[in-house]
């Protein structure tokens, strides 16, 4: 048996950095939204939910949500359809798998500041090589789209999100496939399974694990996503590029010029953090009822 | 996996579906190289050029960029702030978190179960909920806009992640060698120092790594924790000169240097540990 002094002083580091700079500030987050200030010194004042309210009526908010939404969804079902593709493909007897697999993910081991560099470059108006691309096959009316203008920025900014994503969900929903023991498609292929019914019926109640948290992971990623939509904007980043995030920084900090409203910037986060915590719960409740189902 | 056949045309022969199979899959994986290539062939030629001809490899290259990038954007002090921070943090990360780990998946306590929970909660808190918190408290202790400060936040921020993947690799580990080391009369602490630490090396190299590509690349708690130029890290001082760039037109070509400079250490790791690092992941990710 371990002795409780050894287990108390090995824990102790860990639970105190841990306390301090993760739990504790997360906590307070829900007591400074209640307060209207630029700086905590002095002048902080008292205004119960009234940040709150101000959210609900604050358009660029509601941008800022609904931009979420379309990385959420949008973004969502392009990574995930690649990713299970990709999880077909390189399970289908190929060789080269772990290459593949590690090509695939490897723009997520390279900082998302330094890739937003390439992709604004690909996006650029008139010399961009999107365009340059373009033009070189003929299609002259393509190359004269505007990527980078206002209405079409966000979708612009998803090529690349969804390319880093999806190396970063094949991993997963590729080791989860890996997990299904041969010997049990065997036997049921021996049995005279057909292969719709062998996915049916092993393939897919299998990876329901797996799928469930990649989900609840993408769902946590696509709600707080700031980096990179972030470092796509670049300085003075358009409004159609807000998410929950980075209006949240905006709010907080200001860009070339600073705002400081502290207070109203906590509670854009604790708005972010119970969408986060519903989201999730919707998730589960509606996966663990499917599965029943089956 | 035969569900295969579910995504390709069923009276296509085995060859094709190869064959599109391998396109697919290499054209994909192909363009994680393209990026890498046409990054680093942009950093070596000349702003015009690399607007004149995007494609072209640079035969004559132009080491200028890199000097201007380093010496000049300061991408120098930034990489040594960068190395500092991240490897210091690393550290101190592995030598509070693996004796967590360890008590954590091999102790026999009450309360082990809640305090793993608890600290798996760590994971699902969102950084940016923490900005203004953890500006006001590094204002507070006297660390805002300090290294030392942004290292502190680092490490815990990372905690929760390291525990989890470490506490699973201490499981892993056969238990008779523990009871074989307390039968030889090993005290607590020799079991943990001289028996489980040895076996545990490959599982703490993986979350080093992880850790190390993980804070070399992040931004947005250095974004909010520092102001001053002469602290950036490598991030902040590439999103600097993009910033200073869209203002004093554009050196593109300086810039991919700088883009070569941030992804060349990461990309280095991952060319001979990729396997691992993958593993780690999915450790973390899918349990």
């Amino acid at each position: 048996m371990m002795r409780r002094r050894m287990i108390l002083v090995f824990l102790m580091p860990a639970l105190t950095l841990y306390l301090c700079f993760l739990v504790f500030p997360a906590i307070q987050a829900f007591y400074l939204s209640l307060f209207e200030t630029s700086g905590f010194g002095d002048n902080v004042k008292w205004v119960g939910l009234r940040n709150y309210s101000r959210l609900l009526t604050d358009h660029i908010f509601w941008l800022s949500v609904g931009n979420m939404l379309v990385i959420l969804l949008a973004g969502g079902a392009a990574v995930f359809g690649f990713a299970f593709l990709f999880t077909v493909l390189l399970n289908s007897g190929i060789w080269g798998k772990k290459l593949f697999r590690a090509m695939i993910f490897m723009p997520n081991v390279i900082a998302a500041i330094a890739i937003t560099t390439f992709w604004s470059f690909v996006f650029m108006p008139r010399y961009g090589l999107l365009t340059n691309i373009l033009k070189s096959i003929g299609l002259e009316d393509l190359a004269k789209m505007a990527w980078t203008a206002p209405e079409n920025i966000i979708w612009a900014m998803l090529v690349g999100l969804v390319w880093i994503s999806t190396g970063f969900f094949t991993i997963l929903i590729l080791s989860g496939a890996d997990k299904i023991p041969i010997d049990m498609v065997e036997a049921a292929r021996l049995e005279g399974a057909n292969n719709r019914q062998i996915f049916r019926l092993i393939t897919l109640p299998m990876m329901w694990d797996v799928l469930l948290i990649t989900l609840v992971l993408w769902v946590v990623q696509a709600i707080t996503v700031f980096e990179f939509p972030y470092a796509f904007g670049g300085p003075e980043i358009n409004q159609n590029l807000y998410t929950p995030s980075i209006y949240l920084y905006i709010m907080g900090f200001g860009q070339r010029d600073p705002i400081y409203q502290l207070g109203y910037a906590t509670a854009i986060g604790v708005t972010m953090f119970l969408m986060m915590v519903i989201s999730v719960t919707v998730l589960r409740l509606l996966l663990r009822w499917d599965q029943v189902e089956y | 996996m035969k569900s295969r056949k579910s995504i390709l045309p069923r009276r296509w022969p085995r060859r094709w579906k190869n064959a599109a199979s391998y396109i697919i899959v290499g054209g994909w994986s192909g363009f994680s190289l393209f990026f890498v290539l046409w990054v680093v062939f942009a950093s070596l030629k000349s702003t015009r050029k690399l607007f004149s001809k995007p494609w072209s490899i640079p035969y004559d290259p132009a080491f200028g960029n890199y000097v201007k990038t380093w010496v000049s954007s300061r991408f120098g002090d930034y990489f040594l702030n960068s190395l500092l921070v991240v490897s210091l943090s690393v550290l101190v990360l592995l030598i509070v978190s693996t004796p967590a780990a360890y008590v954590l998946s091999r102790g026999k306590f009450r309360s082990r179960q809640v305090i793993s929970s608890f600290l798996v909660f760590g994971m699902g808190v969102p950084i940016p909920l923490l900005f203004v918190p953890l500006a006001v408290i590094m204002a507070k202790l006297g660390l805002a806009d300090t290294l030392s400060g942004l290292g502190l936040v680092y490490v815990a921020v990372s905690i929760p992640f390291t525990v989890f993947v470490l506490q699973g690799f201490f499981s892993s580990l056969p238990s008779e060698l523990e009871s074989a080391a307390r039968i030889d009369g090993c005290k607590d602490w020799q079991i943990f120092w001289h028996v489980m630490l040895p076996l545990a090396k490959p599982g703490i190299l993986t979350v080093a790594i992880l850790n190390f590509v993980g804070l070399w690349n992040e931004f947005q708690l250095a974004l909010v924790l520092i102001d001053s130029p002469e602290n950036r890290t490598l991030s902040l001082g590439m999103y600097s000169l993009i910033t200073s760039m869209k203002y004093s037109g554009g050196d593109w070509a300086g810039l991919f240097a700088g883009v070569t400079i941030v992804m060349i250490p990461t990309i280095a790791l991952f060319l001979f540990l990729s396997d691992r690092m993958i593993s780690g992941i999915t450790m973390g990710g899918v349990k």
